[in-house]
């Protein structure tokens, strides 16, 4: 009967009821489409910078981070491989061996990162195979791949070889001439101008150690969280190793990605405070104006926690209704822009996409399909709806009947 | 039996003080068909509210049955209000989102009585006001009279002993009021419930059995036919 009279008192004034569930439906219309091209735009930016290179999670030997030289590499065993798989949620593992060097062709000479990568392995955890704009991800013997920016800047042909200089292990002399056999476009202006690739093996022989690593990567399995996998790595190994996750290793991303965040956290505020001052609008007069109905029922024996409760109803459904309307209606149109995300160049005219790529991400952008974006913000339409359910709480509670039948 | 110790109720104590009702003592018997009369402002209603728990005295005591009603607070009295006394008003005072059915039935289930028993009594009812034939209409499709026994149904639902009516007739016509009047006064009769009255309206007061006169907040004549 509560629920029923809560029901009908709704439909007693249909303009109004209306107006309010339109309100709810259109500002969580607006705030689940925005959040979800916001996240889906984090996720791409996630998957084209840490899955496309970095990792979810890397091992280094402890004081790698800070001090980058091959003496704080590390010896890598099958049981420390082991130790690492142990962990729930690590799917896959694989190690590198980086370091910094001169590039040189003819009289030009520049930069670069040398990535020492065992090819399978990398096939596991990145797409570096897709992403060959030249010959094929397979590098043999003393081979080299490198990014779409060196090969730009020395202008590289087929079989062209490049020198490379830097040091080694202890202090050894690290230099080789290698050929290019494939150019690659790690979608990433900075790695594309930085990044050499060849086998573990050939690293390993150009900085003379048999052994060493600096890296392994760890990719996680789909919906794990990476610092839970963090923080387990970190009790499962020794002191000797640090374990960081991206957000460590590229604050860059994660800061662009907070400050984004931000702005769409303030958007959906300002939405939120329109949208809890329309509902406050409603819940006021739908309290106000049955003030007499209120002293009547009270009269005849309800009690006020009753009365409270028809009211509380009243507002859920209310509320319940325009948030269940914004999930249906939103949910497939994310799921449309999730499988053919929307391309902004398109949208944003001609070069876009090359400012894009410069500013290292893609312009393709997917909305994220996550079932916490709608829930999140019907949760904060219910606990909104808690909160304006206190004026009629204090209402009804003070209520004197006589009075309230005297109007 | 609802007994009244030197009832009062003032209003803004204090600074400008009316006295509604001032310290009336009496006594209703069970079974009694009883008119408060005056004239507006004599306390009829507020003497009413108080001897319904509606309204908290200022000074004095109702005793219902034994108990003081006017000790009771908060939930108490809603409670008690519930199971032991039945409202009339002047204005119906319907819900308007529940049918005739389920105005009367709202009762029970605040009592919680269960759903067999609840739908048996609203038939019973409905047929004892006449109106049967209109149980899924709304207070809006019915005319004033008809809301009028609607809300005496209401008002005996719940089983209680008293039933307190302010004005009920104010609002009706000749022929509802005296259909209305004919139903109350069967059920005084046949279940002996006491029914307590204030009005204005003579035909009221005709067939009423006692007649409370108020002025001033006073009983000025109790007159017993």
């Amino acid at each position: 009967m509560i629920l029923k009279i809560a029901w009908r008192n709704i439909y007693r004034n249909k303009k109004r009821s209306l107006i309010t569930i339109t309100s709810i439906f259109a500002a969580l219309f607006l705030i689940i489409l925005m959040r979800a091209l916001q996240f889906g735009f984090y996720d791409k930016l996630i998957e084209t910078v840490v899955e496309s290179y970095a990792g979810y999670v890397e091992v280094h030997a402890d004081g790698f981070w800070d001090n980058q030289n091959l003496d704080n590499s590390m010896e890598v065993d099958q049981s420390l491989i082991n130790d690492i798989k142990s962990v729930e949620g690590v799917a896959n593992i694989v190690q590198r061996l980086q370091t910094f060097s001169l590039i040189s062709m003819g009289n030009k000479t520049k930069g670069g990162v040398i990535n020492g990568i065992n090819i399978s392995d990398e096939q596991k955890i990145t797409d570096w195979n897709k992403k060959m704009i030249s010959g094929t991800f397979k590098i043999g013997k003393n081979e080299i791949i490198i990014g779409k920016g060196i090969a730009e800047y020395f202008d590289i042909k087929e079989n062209d070889t490049l020198i490379l200089y830097g040091q080694g292990y202890r202090g050894m002399m690290a230099a080789g001439k290698y050929p290019v056999k494939g150019v690659i476009d790690l979608k990433n202006p900075d790695l594309n101008k930085l990044g050499v690739f060849m086998n573990i093996e050939t690293a390993r022989n150009y900085v003379s150690s048999d052994e060493i690593s600096t890296h392994i990567i760890v990719d996680k399995k789909q919906y794990y969280d990476e610092e839970k996998i963090a923080n387990e790595l970190t009790q499962v190994l020794s002191k000797d190793y640090e374990i960081m996750t991206w957000k460590e290793t590229l604050p860059e991303i994660e800061q662009t990605i907070t400050a984004d965040n931000a702005g769409g956290v303030i958007m959906a505020f300002i939405l939120y405070i329109i949208v809890v001052f329309g509902m406050f609008g409603t819940v006021l007069m739908m309290t106000e104006e049955r003030t007499y109905e209120f002293g009547v029922l009270i009269s005849l024996g309800m009690s006020r926690a009753r009365l409270f409760g028809i009211i509380f109803i009243e507002t859920i459904i209310l509320s319940m209704i325009g948030v269940f309307i914004a999930i249906i209606i939103t949910y497939p149109i994310t799921f449309y822009y999730n499988l053919n995300p929307i391309d902004m160049a398109t949208l944003m005219g001609e070069g876009a996409d090359q400012m894009m790529e410069e500013m290292g991400f893609s312009p393709l952008f997917p909305m994220s399909i996550e079932w916490d974006i709608p829930l999140t913000h019907a949760l904060v339409i219910f606990i909104s709806s808690l909160l304006i359910s206190i004026y009629p709480a204090i209402k009804i509670s003070k209520l004197n009947p006589v009075k309230s039948m005297k109007i | 039996m609802i007994e009244t110790k030197n009832l009062s109720k003032i209003y803004n104590p204090g600074k400008f003080e009316v006295n509604a009702v001032d310290n009336i003592s009496t006594l209703f018997k069970e079974g009694e068909f009883t008119s408060v009369v005056g004239p507006s402002g004599s306390g009829k209603t507020t003497f009413l509210n108080c001897v319904g728990g509606l309204d908290q005295p200022t000074s004095g005591e109702v005793i219902i049955s034994g108990e003081n009603i006017t000790e009771l607070s908060g939930s108490k009295i809603i409670n008690y209000r519930l199971n032991n006394i039945g409202f009339v008003f002047q204005a119906y005072n319907l819900i308007p989102v529940l049918s005739a059915k389920e105005n009367i039935e709202m009762i029970m289930l605040l009592q919680g009585v269960d759903e067999n028993n609840r739908i048996s009594r609203t038939n019973e009812l409905l047929n004892q006001v006449g109106l049967y034939e209109m149980r899924n209409r709304r207070p809006s499709q019915l005319s004033g009279g008809q809301q009028q026994r609607v809300a005496v149904a209401r008002a005996l639902a719940s089983k209680p002993k008293f039933i307190l009516a302010d004005e009920p007739t104010a609002n009706l016509d000749s022929k509802s009021t005296s259909n209305l009047l004919d139903i109350m006064s069967q059920l005084n009769e046949a279940e002996n419930i006491t029914f307590i009255f204030s009005t204005h309206d003579q035909r009221v007061i005709d067939r009423a059995r006692r007649v409370v006169t108020l002025e001033d907040g006073k009983i000025i004549n109790d007159n017993k036919k």
